[in-house]
Order: C-alpha cells, then structure tokens, then sequence
C-alpha cells in the first residue's frame, strides 16, 4: 500500500478540469467537422485547441496518481495513457460522425482494464489508480483525435490512412514508404497519410512528453497548480506548433499557417505567462550570482 | 553484387553517422544534466546542497531522443511529401526539433528550480542563458545525424517503416546508447569526484555533488568537457557499433535461407558481445576491483 503524499491543493478541483478538459476536447474535435461543411480546412486547427484542452486535464490527473509514491513514474504515466489512448483512437475513428465519443468510451474501457491489472494483478493497490488510468487513457485518446484533426483536416478512418481531405494523391515516392518491397513486407500508396506515413508516431510521442512533462517538471515541495497547468498548455501550444508544420502535407497552405500562427501566439503567450509563475514561485531570481551556502558540509 | 556492395556503403555512412550522433547526445545529455544523474542534481538542494547545475528534468534520455528524433523526421517527411529538398526538409526538421527541445530544456529547469523554493535554492537564470546555446547546437547534430541516418536507411536501403517510425525507433535506441553508456562517466564519476575512487555511491553521499570547480564554481559546461573526452565516444562507439552491425548483418544476410539468415547472424552477434561483455567484467574485477583486498585487509 503506497502512501498518499501532499499534491499541491489548486483552486480548481481535479472534476472541474476534467469537465472542462473532456468538453473542450470533444468540441474542439467536433469544430473540426466545419472543414467537410464548409469545404475549407481553416477550422483544422480547433482539433489542436481540443488536444490542449485534454493535456491541460490530464496533467492534473498524473499529478494526482504520482502523488503516491510514484516520483520516476511520471514519464511512464505519459507513455501507459498514450499507449492505451492510441488503441482507443485508431478503433474509434472508425464510426464516423460519432467518433470522438466513441473513442472516448473505448479509451475509458481500455482504460479500466489496465487499471484493474496494474491494481489488483500486479497488486500495485494505489486507491486512484483504476479511474486514474481510465481518465488518462481518455487523455491520451483525445490528445491524438485532437492533433491528427488537426494534422490531416478529419477525425475519420479513411482520411487518416489515406490522407487529409484536400490532398492529392500521388504516390510519393520521396516520402520514406511508397510502394517499395522489403524482406517480404509490400506498402501501397497508404503511406501518404497520417497513420500509414507513421506520423501518428510523432503526434504520439508529442503528446506523450507533453502529458508528463509539466507535473515531472514542476514536481517539488512548492509545486503550484497554477503553474503546472499553465506549463501543460505551453507544452501543449508547443506540440500544437510542430503538427501545424506537419499539416502542410495534408492542407492547404492558407489552413496549415493558420494552425502555425494560432499555436505560436498561443506559445508565446502561455510561455510568458509560464515564466513570470516560475519568478514568482522561485526562491531568488539571479543572475550570474554565486552560489548560496545553506548548510551542508563541504 | 553492385547492390551488395552499395549496401554496405550505406551502412558504413549510417554507422559513421550514428557514432557522431551518439557523441553528440552524450555530451548534450551530460551539459544539460538529464536522465539518471539528474535525480542527484535534484537530491541536492534538499540535503543542503545548493549548486549551479543544470537541472533538465524532462524525462529519461530515451523517450526524448525518442521524441525529439521523431519530431525531425516526422517535419522532414512532411516537408519531402510537398517536394522539399531532403536535404533542406531534414535541416528544417532538425531545427524544429532543435527549437522543442531547447524550450523543454528552459521549462523542465525553471519548474523543478522554482519547486524547490523550501530548500533556498535559487534559479540563476544565467545558466539557462549560457548552457542553452551549448546542449541545442548538441542535440541538433545528434538529432541531424540521426535522422539523416533514417532517411539513408528509408530511401537506400528501402526499410520497410517510414521515416517518422524510423526516427522514434532510433531515437529511443540513440537515447538509450548514450543514456546506458555515457552517463555513468557523469554521474558516477563526474558528480562524485569528492569520494574515493571506486567506492560508488555510498547512501550518506547522496545529493553532496561537486558543486566547486578547481577554480571558482562548477557550471555545468566543466561536466560537459570531462565527458566530452571518454563518455561521448564511448557512446558514439556504442550507437554507431549498433546501428552498424544492424545494417551489416540485414544487407548481407538478407537473403540467406529465406530471410533467417541475418536472424541467425544476430543471434550470433549477441552471444557474441554477452561473451565480450563478461570477459571485460570479469577482468576489470580481477584487476581494479578494490573490495575484496581491503577487506582481507581489514579483517
């Protein structure tokens, strides 16, 4: 049985993150739905606002499972979510319209799966563990519906694995895959798109690092919920950044700097704000000074 | 032959690629003080121990070579799909990347600084400005040279994964190189230079670093040029020996009985190196290993 140590109490409890982050992420998603509406792909870049959301979510939530005891399991928190949100996410874009809720119903099944094998077969008993890995799968789930909305202009299955909806199809042998032979394995045209171009590897391990980063970063007697929270969305604007160039292979040029420029006002908003908390939470702010002795033999 | 031939041409630049990768990630690693040492950069402060080091907690070195390295190729195959350059796509990527990984680095300090405000310890903001210049440029021509790698084995040698997936693979394994073979140079030897050769890290030792240089303060760049010497290449051997072999024993063997060959040939290659690895230990006890005659000693 883990001990439940001190995790900074915030002014917003973990259930209104939650409320916020899943709202945020499913509309965010949804809005992306504008680009087959309308024609255009301007609104792709609301998938990256939706994936923010649910970063800025589940970095509340690793703070509240690592709170137990589990200080170098940050990053691997990160990687389990995304390793069962990934499962959720490819099987969910497979029901149309209704995907994104459906990917979240899956990742939260998933979710509770692992949950129970890590508590009650690998008897790791931490109280939080089975609802927090349920909601971190539905994290990491809609973390990558949200960014490959983003990347390739959809959420469906077919646009993933064969492109965005303005791309063009030609096979492009320069990419890496085309239809090439080796050993025995033989890639078609796929490997253009999103899933089949492996670009949803990037997406994973952006939002992977993403998710774990701020409470791994930040953790420490005077960690501060303001603050973590505000680095989850740098990161998260961060990430938003490199699928936003990314998706100058799926959109057009007009859609794909859209996404750029909202993510790096955003960057470089939430960034600013990042650094003033972290001023105003350090001990001393110095520059070029020696070092302190507070005690310690030397 | 002439295609057997090319292989191992390629194999030879991505293995010469790779050595270079894997000292420039050692070195970047070491400067920036991430993975395993860093737990006593952070431990340090709370024992007492207030420092100037670099304190970059992002994650272990292999999930962020990992990430940093699928970051370049995943930009530099979306950059190539719209006719780029691959050259000018792989350059682009790399900075990209370059530019994630030097705002971690700035964000992973900050944070775990600043939490430690309870055990005094400041942030000098001077570190961030004079180191982050030095573990980018690093990291850019580990992140360069791998992915360079990548697209050799992707477009010449036709690997079956695309880039993206290539670039995460060999990140991880890149990460995982210098993180295995480098790092004990900086957190067994570098960070522990006031404690008795060979004695390891005894647990009242915990978190007393080295905090001062021959001469004024220890800043980080001082850890970066003892590990420049023995950890970097130690870990440009390794990655590059890895990336090498892999290639050498597919391109060659490839065909033989059906694909099996080079399993065979791997399998082979890996006794081969548990027996080499064995043989160092059991040598390095033999002749430096100093328990056992203080103890006879003692008693």
């Amino acid at each position: 049985m883990s001990v439940k140590m001190e995790a900074s109490a915030g002014k917003l409890s973990e259930n209104t993150l939650m409320i916020y982050g899943i709202v945020v992420a499913l509309v965010g998603t949804y809005l992306t739905y504008l680009n087959a509406v309308t024609g255009i792909a301007v609104f792709s870049f609301f998938g990256g606002i939706g994936a923010i959301a649910a970063l800025w979510w589940g970095s509340d939530t690793i703070k509240h499972l690592c709170s137990y005891g589990l200080g170098t399991g940050v990053p691997s928190a990160g990687m389990v979510a995304f390793g069962a949100g990934a499962i959720a996410m490819i099987a969910g874009t497979k029901f149309g319209l209704a995907s994104p809720i459906v990917t979240l119903v899956l990742a939260a099944i998933i979710g509770a799966v692992i949950g129970y094998c890590a508590n009650n077969i690998i008897n790791m008993n931490i109280p939080v563990m089975i609802f927090s890995l349920m909601k971190l799968s539905i994290v990491g789930a809609l973390t990558m519906l949200g960014f490959a909305a983003m990347c390739t202009g959809t959420f469906m299955f077919n646009g993933l694995v064969i492109g965005g909806m303005t791309l063009s199809m030609e096979p492009a042998e320069a990419a890496a895959g085309g239809a090439q032979t080796f050993m025995v394995t033989v890639l078609p045209e796929f490997a253009s798109s999103l899933i089949g171009g492996a670009a949803l590897t990037v997406i994973f391990f952006l939002g992977a690092i993403a998710l774990q980063h701020p409470f791994n970063a930040c953790l420490g007697p005077n960690e501060s919920q303001d603050r973590t929270l505000m680095l989850a969305i740098e990161v998260g604007f961060l990430s938003m950044f490199v699928v936003a160039v990314m998706s100058y292979a799926f959109l057009d040029i007009i859609s794909a700097t859209v996404g750029v420029v909202v993510s790096l006002i955003g960057w470089v908003y939430s960034y600013k704000q990042y650094i003033a908390l972290s001023k105003r939470d350090a001990y001393a702010w110095l520059d070029a000074k020696p070092i302190i002795e507070v005690g310690g033999n030397e | 032959m002439e295609e057997i031939v090319l292989g191992i041409g390629i194999t030879a630049l991505a293995g010469a690629f790779a050595t270079v990768a894997g000292a420039a990630e050692d070195t970047e690693s070491d400067i920036g003080s991430q993975g395993d040492p860093n737990s006593q950069v952070q431990l340090a402060p709370q024992m007492g121990y207030i420092h100037r080091i670099f304190n970059k907690a992002i994650s272990g070195e292999p999930p962020a070579y990992g990430a940093w390295c699928a970051i370049g190729a995943g930009v530099a195959w979306a950059l190539m799909r719209i006719n780029f350059n691959p050259a000018l796509a792989i350059i682009l990527g790399s900075v990209i990347a370059v530019f994630v990984q030097g705002v971690y680095c700035t964000s992973g300090y900050l944070g775990r600084t600043a939490s430690l405000a309870k055990f005094q310890q400041p942030v000098y903001i001077d570190i961030i400005k004079s180191l982050l210049s030095v573990t980018m440029a690093h990291a850019f021509v580990a992140i360069f040279c791998t992915v360079a790698m990548c697209h050799l084995m992707a477009t010449a040698l036709h690997h079956p994964f695309a880039l993206p997936l290539l670039g995460l693979v060999w990140g991880i394994a890149l990460g995982a190189a210098g993180s295995a073979t480098g790092n004990p140079f900086y957190g067994k030897e570098r960070q522990y230079q006031n404690q008795k050769f060979g004695a390891g890290v005894p647990i009242s030792a915990s978190g007393n670093i080295v905090r001062y240089a021959e001469a004024g303060q220890r800043s980080s760049l001082d850890n970066g040029w003892f590990t420049t010497k023995f950890a970097g290449p130690a870990s440009g051997i390794c990655f590059g020996l890895i990336v090498f072999l892999e290639l050498w024993r597919t391109v060659l063997f490839e065909k033989t009985v059906a694909g099996w060959g080079a399993i065979i040939v791997g399998v082979i290659l890996i006794l081969i190196f548990t027996f080499i690895d064995r043989w160092i230990e059991v040598w390095g006890r033999k002749t430096y290993g100093p328990y056992t005659a203080a103890e006879e000693a003692s008693s």
